[in-house]
């Protein structure tokens, strides 16, 4: 470029706008200096003395977390005042002494102490919580010794509390301070209270709120002279659910002792009644102080109560499966109402002998009576007929093998073998005694309950599979919805009328029909189900080798308004185990009609 | 390569280098008074070992000619393009904000580097079409599109600190080179219409945390208390300071970004308000001189970098000290050559090299 050719105006002109925004910024850097002027001398000996005797103290206000409430607006969980201890590191001039004291004085180990500090810088001025949930006593005893315990207060903040320990403690999930691990992410602050579990974990955005906070000037001795600026923390939003308290609790009465789950859901639309694993851990406890001895014993308990069974487990369906069998058989022709065949107890397939459950045979059975029986040798039969390919195509559309989409994390898919239409889950080839194993449930199929209780919602249904919906909607404080959702339709098995039909009058027979339920039969509801027992191979010496207990219902059969799936871990048979524990719970539900029978009235 | 022209080093600006190397001293100085009674100064060692590290590159940059790193800027652009990229994808997250890249032991903060290839994109894209007087609304519109990209992945991370500084810097050089006030005014405008855009983009938290930066009272343990301490610093150092070892106020307790965006008031407690003029002197040097430069040189590319980087040093160090003082919200942007940080002390240099490197080839 020839430089030279540059005019001299364009020179002149470059020179006035570079100089005009010399001028700017030295325009700004003189405005600077007022203000230092301003800080440093005209100020300067006022912020001196400030400094000298600056103890500005921060005390965080904790925000109330969020309530769930059930669908009936009775809340699940609620807060109360709880006292926290806490340390100020910079305010601690001979922290060793205060430590040991404070150690002294509320038996609280100083290895505990120490480490809650080693956290933080030395200096922070943040308070530092040790101990939530101080008793009365204990903060009296603490304010009485204030003056030797510079650096040490006491807060006031709001606590979780629940209704019964263990309550809905799955679905619930508990609640801690956040972990080294959490604070990786970035988003949380020392000493905050975050979900660890279940919805508290999964809603924890909406539930935390935000934190406000006051900045207070204290005296030499700690004492408040004035609040400088105080920041009201935003509560957090409320959670309506779908759940049924009155439901949920008669789910875990009937559960108590047991391990397994159960899982209730409204096959109308999806919605998850209840939801019960047990054993259950204690909220209360995890939520508040816990040594690490008693985390740990949580954690290694063999009967793993922190797992939610009914997502989290999965187990061979059993005979429960044999309604897939029937409905892919039906709709694909391979199997009609008329089929008969006679069952002594015994099934041959080449020099592999299968036997039912029932010592000696059920003798002559039709479709209706095979499902009402729970006979095996008839489903061995049909099995074969029907083919695995078919019966793993209806099995997943039904919806096993795919998680079902609950808003709860950890939710396993389960199984369905006979995968790429050849091989079994593990990858070897297909025989047909894996056929005629998977005909009554067993062999490599895995279910969770959760994945039950769909399957069953959409025999009641008529072919319906929703997304299982635990949430409502999330309402701030304002009264405006930071979240809401809708039933959602996931899928949909298309069978023929007449074979819903008779699914559900076969499925009625089992509990009304001296059928293999009949001990979940109530006078003025018609309960429908069916039962399953799932063998289990004895892997250890330990775990005894008993069958998990199924049964999995709906009701009134035939306008169902209701879905119970029970599974009892290790509980034995179907019939005489699950069935009465969803008998509890159809009581529960269906109150008033129960009471009017019994008492004569035409329910 | 590196045989340097005799008559290029006759040219070297002394008192630009000499202010540079000054603010440095005092950040280092300062660096160490922190370290008293914390058990050495890890702190101003590391502080000098990227200063050796800054003044290399410095010496790396000066050995170009501007001109061939202006002609690299396309390539230089999309390097830069993809760092930022990279740090999303590998980037280690921060107290929320993903900026860094790891190198084995070290951490490198793409956004710093990319200050300076900004400055050679602005350089490049204004001059191709070889008439940079003629700036057409094409042309700015061009010019937009290509800032707007890297622009983005800068506030996404979200590093809001680097955004502001690239704004100013942009604005001067389009002033610099006879856009119309009028229509700089209405580019802002349309920028301010298109924020609501990039808001729906952030997460709640990260929205937060913008709150924060635009009103630290938002966040009455945090950025505020920052704030209302560093006033107390800087105002207790009256008008002579407390000395190293009286400045309590800054070495004992308060910030945790004492060593990094707040060193200055570290500084102003320690010196006092006299020390503080010593210090904005130097920078006003450092400014000054590359006014100067941008004025004297007559070759186009050298013009705009020169501008460039003299508003880069301008802008960062008003926002920051603005922000210390309690004059601005607070945002994160480091003191530049005197703030803790590799990437900050290292760009800076670079910076300064561009600028020399203008001024000894002004009259080729």
């Amino acid at each position: 470029m020839d430089l030279a050719g540059e005019s001299t105006a364009r020179r002149e002109a470059w020179r006035r706008r570079v100089l005009s925004l010399a001028a700017a910024v030295a325009v700004a850097f003189v405005g600077l200096l007022g203000q230092l002027w301003y800080l440093q001398v005209l100020e300067g000996g006022k912020l001196q003395e400030l400094s000298e005797k600056n103890r500005i103290r921060i005390r965080p206000v904790a925000a109330p977390r969020g309530i769930l409430f059930d669908r009936n607006g009775l809340a699940l969980v609620d807060n109360r005042p709880a006292f926290t201890l806490s340390l100020i590191p910079r305010e601690m001039d001979d922290r060793d002494t205060v430590l040991a004291r404070l150690s002294v004085l509320l038996k609280i180990p100083m290895r505990e102490l120490e480490e809650a500090l080693e956290r933080v810088p030395p200096e922070s001025f943040r308070p530092v919580r040790v101990r939530r949930g101080l008793t009365l006593e204990e903060v009296t005893k603490v304010e009485e010794r204030k003056l030797e315990l510079p650096g040490v207060v006491v807060e006031v903040e709001p606590q979780r509390v629940y209704p019964t320990s263990t309550f809905a403690a799955h679905l619930l999930g508990y609640v801690r301070e956040v972990s080294d691990e959490q604070m990786k992410q970035g988003r949380y602050r020392r000493g905050d209270m975050i979900g660890q579990s279940g919805l508290e974990r999964m809603l924890d955005e909406y539930l935390r709120g935000r934190d406000g906070g006051e900045r207070i000037e204290v005296d030499a001795l700690g004492r408040p002279v004035q609040v400088m600026r105080r920041e009201e923390p935003d509560p957090g939003a409320q959670v309506i659910t779908t759940v049924d308290r009155r439901i949920q609790e008669a789910a875990e009465r009937a559960m108590a002792g047991r391990a397994g789950a159960v899982v209730v859901m409204d096959p109308r639309n999806g919605d998850v009644l209840a939801l019960t694993s047990s054993p259950a851990f204690a909220l209360d406890r995890l939520t508040g102080n816990l040594e690490k001895e008693d985390w740990l014993k949580v954690v290694r308990d063999p009967l793993t109560p922190l797992m939610n069974r009914a997502l989290q487990s999965q187990y061979a369906p059993g005979s429960v499966f044999k309604v897939i069998v029937a409905a892919a058989g039906l709709q694909e022709g391979s199997l009609t109402p008329m089929d008969r065949t006679y069952c002594n107890g015994e099934f041959h397939l080449g020099r592999w002998t299968f036997k039912d459950w029932k010592e000696g045979g059920h003798g002559h059975v039709d479709t209706r009576a095979a499902l009402v029986q729970s006979c095996n040798i008839f489903f061995y039969q049909s099995g074969l007929k029907v083919g695995p390919a078919a019966i793993a195509r209806y099995a997943l559309d039904f919806g096993l093998g795919a998680p079902t989409g609950v808003d709860l994390g950890g939710e396993r898919p389960g199984l369905v073998p006979f995968l790429d239409g050849r091989r079994r889950g593990d990858g070897r080839g297909w025989q047909a005694g894996d056929t005629v194993n998977m005909s009554i449930g067993q062999g490599q199929l895995l279910v969770t309950p959760m994945q039950v209780a769909r399957m069953m919602a959409a025999v009641a249904n008529g072919g319906v599979l929703w997304r299982p919906r635990l949430v409502q909607r999330v309402e701030r404080v304002d009264g405006t919805f930071a979240y809401s959702s809708s039933s959602k339709m996931t899928g949909r098995v298309d069978l023929s009328p007449v074979v819903w039909a008779f699914l559900r009058q076969a499925l009625s027979g089992v509990v009304n029909e001296g059928g293999t339920g009949a001990a979940a039969r109530i006078p003025g509801v018609d309960v429908a189900g069916k039962t399953g027992t799932a063998q289990t191979v004895a892997k250890s010496s330990s775990a005894k080798g008993q069958d998990h207990a199924w049964f999995a219902s709906f009701a009134p059969a035939h306008d169902a308004e209701v879905v119970v799936v029970v599974l009892v871990e290790r509980g034995g048979k179907g019939g005489q185990v699950a069935a009465p524990i969803a008998r509890q719970v159809y009581q529960a539900i269906f109150l008033e009609k129960v009471a009017m029978v019994s008492l004569g009235g035409d329910g | 390569m590196l045989r340097v022209d005799r008559r290029l080093l006759k040219n070297v600006d002394w008192p630009l280098l000499g202010a540079a190397f000054a603010i440095v001293l005092l950040g280092l100085v300062c660096l160490s008074s922190l370290g008293l009674g914390r058990g050495g100064s890890g702190l101003a060692w590391r502080q000098l070992m990227w200063v050796g590290v800054g003044a290399m590159a410095l010496l790396a940059v000066v050995t170009f000619d501007y001109r061939s790193l202006v002609r690299a800027a396309p390539a230089l652009y999309l390097l830069g393009v993809g760092l930022l990229v990279t740090v999303f994808v590998l980037g280690r997250t921060v107290s929320g904000a993903r900026r860094w890249i790891h190198l084995g032991p070290l951490t490198f903060q793409p956004s710093e580097l990319f200050k300076v290839i900004f400055i050679l994109t602005l350089a490049w894209a204004l001059t191709w079409r070889r008439a940079p007087q003629q700036t057409s609304r094409g042309t700015l519109g061009w010019i937009i599109a290509l800032i707007a990209v890297p622009f983005a992945l800068v506030v996404r991370q979200p590093d809001l600190g680097t955004a502001l500084v690239l704004l100013p810097v942009l604005g001067a050089v389009l002033l610099g080179v006879g856009v119309r006030l009028r229509i700089l005014g209405a580019l802002a405008a349309a920028g301010v219409a298109l924020m609501p855009l990039a808001w729906l983009a952030l997460k709640p938290y990260q929205r937060d945390r913008l709150f924060v930066y635009l009103d630290p009272f938002r966040d009455p343990l945090g950025a505020a208390y920052n704030v209302i301490q560093a006033k107390i610093a800087i105002g207790s150092g009256q008008l002579l300071g407390k000395g190293i070892s009286g400045a309590t106020q800054s070495r004992l307790a308060f910030l945790p970004e004492r060593h990094t965006d707040f060193i200055f008031a570290v500084f102003a407690e320690t010196w006092g308000f006299v020390g503080c003029l010593v210090l904005i002197l130097a920078y006003g040097v450092l400014i000054v001189r590359g006014f100067e430069i941008a004025v004297g040189t007559r070759e186009a590319r050298g013009r705009i970098i020169a501008l460039g980087v003299t508003a880069l040093f301008a802008a960062q160090t008003l926002i920051n000290l603005g922000m210390v003082t309690g004059l601005l919200p607070v945002v994160g942007i480091p003191l530049p050559l005197m703030s803790y940080g590799g990437s900050s002390m290292v760009v800076s240099f670079m910076a300064l090299g561009l600028l020399l490197s203008v001024r000894m080839r002004q009259f080729q």
